[in-house]
């Protein structure tokens, strides 16, 4: 996967380069609307990461330039905005998504990752999810551990079911009140801790093998082995 | 410093306003006095005419019934001296005598009798040359005498005339005298309402000078000046009021920016020293485990940072207005009820007894996110500030024109070094390990919402209610 990265303040670009490196993409950076346009035009990138306050251009007219060249590629616009401009909206219902920074990374990876999924084309919806002995059922909401029935509440298998769409990838405590709660909040307190710590002590019930790790600093991961 | 008062009185509005108004006030006296002056010499010369006019049929009269000997000369004459007398002796400064008159009587074959002052010929030629027609009065000049007469002839049926003559020095000096009193009123007017109104035009434009002074004062050293309180109330005084409702308002605003500004500044401070000093710890660190959890507890800090700085500005922006409303109707009792899901598990932990009291479907238009965040906010302080094992109520119910969401608990209530100032920010209580922006925020929203936020102290608890114009139901 071929990623262009257009930001023009250098430490994030920087950053942005080798955490996605990292990740395993081939990264192009752009520090202007000039060369962003110039390497996007070569068409070979899978999506775009697109800074909007671009020292030359604003950075929707420079997504308005790319689509009228054909480039349909999908765009993470990283906006410095909190609060999103109408068009920023609208191009999130147009396939493309948006963050604001500061973010973290594992945030930005799974948005990426969410927008080159939705620009292949349409997989099968999978009917069950698997990591390590859990087994999620998605038709009878039904999770089993081993051979043992969970007993979750509605929320709680919400909850479960969003790790473990995600196994092996860490995810924030935004990201799971905005895919759980769907609510873009970011609460004070430690909501999202307790609700993790009631599902732990019903998934990791032997401590001996546990699922759902917490990484301090970031947020949960469901390990699958 | 921004303004200099004039040097020279005559650039002043003061001067400008006053000399108009003098001008405009000259002209109208002078028009009303002219007018009176018109009035006043038809007045005087109507009444001489009338004299002359009455006179001489007189002395026609006289004359025809006085039988034509020698003694009617000297009996004409007599009453015609007798006329003369009837006017007041008036004499001007130089003893002239202001009221000649003459009479002259001629008929065929007959000497000219003639009573009046001499030289005669002058007035013979001078009545010769003017073609009088009976019963009218006309003005003519006599030679040797500088105000002209006013002459009326009587013609009698055995051809004779009899002319009687006024000098109109007598009218034309009383109507001089007149115009000479009115100039001498009517300077003295003027000039005094010049006065006046230069005086009074000054004494208002003072005032307005006055606030030009504060204000440059204002610009140069700080906000605390203001303008006395006014006596009256015209026009000027609101001017002085609207002045220092402004300045309260600036003032007020510049406080709250440098309490902003300090709060910032304080809050940044004390995260940013120890997400350092954490991360100095970790480099000093010899095993990964030990610098695996400073590095964690520097992101654990700097996303606290990154929440403060966010709602900061999310304040600012609401403060000024700019926030931007996705308004769409929302069930304000669901939202409660998926935030009430989301905190319950939180409550628990913290002993809290959670009871809802939700009525159904409470519509409002509002932007979920906004909300969702005000009512998250509500939650948060719920959870931080209660002591463990509380009982917490939450109550949403349509009252009336307003949806009312009410949060009461049985905790310690509001600290009072906080209560009449919840909603400012950087406020918090001794004891809050916050950074005072939740309660603020939560106002913003609302406000910005049309709606408004209580916070009161009952016995034993603190109580919030928030109330929202509630949206308007169509009809099922």
């Amino acid at each position: 996967m071929r990623l262009l990265v257009v930001e023009d303040d250098l430490p994030i670009q920087e950053f942005l380069e080798r955490a996605l490196s990292e990740a395993g993409y081939r990264v192009d950076v752009a520090a202007n609307a000039a060369r962003a346009e110039a390497l996007a035009l070569e068409g070979v990138h899978d999506a775009f990461i697109l800074d909007l306050g671009l020292p030359d251009m604003d950075g929707l007219d420079l997504i308005a330039r790319c689509r009228a060249h054909g480039n349909s590629a999908p765009v993470l616009i990283l906006s410095a905005r909190r609060s999103v401009d109408e068009r920023v909206r609208g191009l999130e219902q147009g396939g493309d998504d948006y963050l604001t920074k500061p973010f973290a990374l594992a945030e930005l990876l799974a948005r990426l990752r969410n927008l080159l999924r939705r620009a292949q084309p349409a997989q099968r919806e999978s009917v069950s999810l698997h990591a390590g002995d859990l087994r999620l059922d998605l038709i009878r909401r039904e999770a089993r551990r081993g051979d043992e029935v969970l007993q979750l509440t509605p929320q709680e298998f919400s909850l479960l079911e969003y790790l473990c769409r995600n196994a092996d990838r860490v995810v924030t405590r935004t990201m799971i009140l905005d895919h759980v709660w769907r609510m873009r909040i970011d609460p004070a307190t430690n909501v999202v801790d307790v609700h993790i710590y009631r599902l732990r002590s019903k998934v990791d019930r032997e401590p001996s093998r546990p699922l759902i790790h917490t990484i301090r600093g970031v947020g949960y991961v469901l390990k699958s082995a | 410093m921004f303004s200099k008062a004039p040097k020279d009185s005559r650039s002043t509005a003061a001067w400008r306003i006053a000399l108009w108004t003098t001008v405009a006030f000259a002209l109208s006296a002078a028009l009303a006095f002219y007018i009176v002056y018109l009035a006043a010499s038809h007045e005087l010369w109507a009444r001489s005419d009338a004299w002359l006019s009455g006179e001489v049929e007189v002395l026609a009269e006289v004359s025809r019934s006085t039988p034509r000997d020698h003694l009617d000369d000297r009996m004409v004459e007599e009453v015609a001296e007798l006329v003369t007398r009837e006017l007041p002796d008036e004499r001007n400064s130089k003893g002239l005598r202001l009221n000649s008159v003459f009479f002259l009587q001629t008929a065929p074959a007959h000497q000219p009798l003639w009573v009046g002052p001499e030289p005669k010929q002058a007035f013979f030629s001078a009545i010769e040359q003017a073609d009088l027609s009976p019963r009218a009065p006309e003005t003519v000049s006599v030679e040797g005498w500088k105000a002209p007469f006013r002459v009326v002839v009587h013609t009698g049926e055995n051809g004779s005339r009899t002319f009687l003559g006024l000098s109109a020095h007598g009218a034309i000096h009383q109507l001089h005298r007149m115009i000479y009193r009115f100039l001498l009123v009517w300077l003295g007017m003027v000039l005094l309402g010049f006065v006046i109104s230069y005086q009074s035009a000054r004494r208002t434009l003072m005032r307005v000078e006055e606030i030009t002074e504060t204000a440059a004062r204002i610009g140069s050293h700080d906000l605390s000046s203001r303008l006395p309180a006014p006596r009256s109330h015209d026009e000027i005084s609101r001017l002085a009021e609207t002045f220092n409702h402004m300045l309260d308002r600036i003032q007020a605003s510049v406080d709250q920016l440098r309490t902003v500004t300090d709060g910032i500044a304080h809050d940044l401070k004390s995260p940013v020293t120890s997400i350092r000093g954490t991360l100095e710890v970790a480099l000093s660190e010899q095993t990964e485990d030990g610098w695996r959890e400073n590095v964690a507890e520097a992101i654990e800090g700097l996303d606290r940072l990154a929440q403060l700085l966010n709602t900061t500005l999310d304040l600012a922006e609401a403060e000024a207005g700019a926030l931007r409303l996705e308004r769409e109707p929302i069930d304000l009792s669901g939202l409660v009820r998926r935030l009430l899901d989301l905190y319950q598990p939180a409550m628990l932990e913290r002993h809290h007894h959670l009871q809802a009291d939700l009525e159904e479907r409470v519509m409002v238009d509002a932007d979920s996110t906004l909300l969702n965040r005000a009512v998250g906010n509500l939650l948060d302080n719920e959870l931080a500030h209660l002591p463990e094992g509380c009982r917490i109520l939450v109550e949403v119910s349509r009252n009336q024109a307003a949806a009312e969401l009410v949060i009461s608990d049985n905790g310690p209530g509001f600290p009072p070094e906080v209560s009449h100032q919840a909603f400012k920010r950087f406020v918090k209580g001794k004891q809050s390990a916050g950074h005072g922006l939740g309660l603020p925020l939560v106002e913003a929203v609302v406000q910005a919402h049309g709606g408004r936020v209580r916070i009161s102290d009952q016995r034993g608890g603190a109580r919030i209610t928030v109330s929202l114009p509630a949206a308007v139901l169509e009809p099922a």
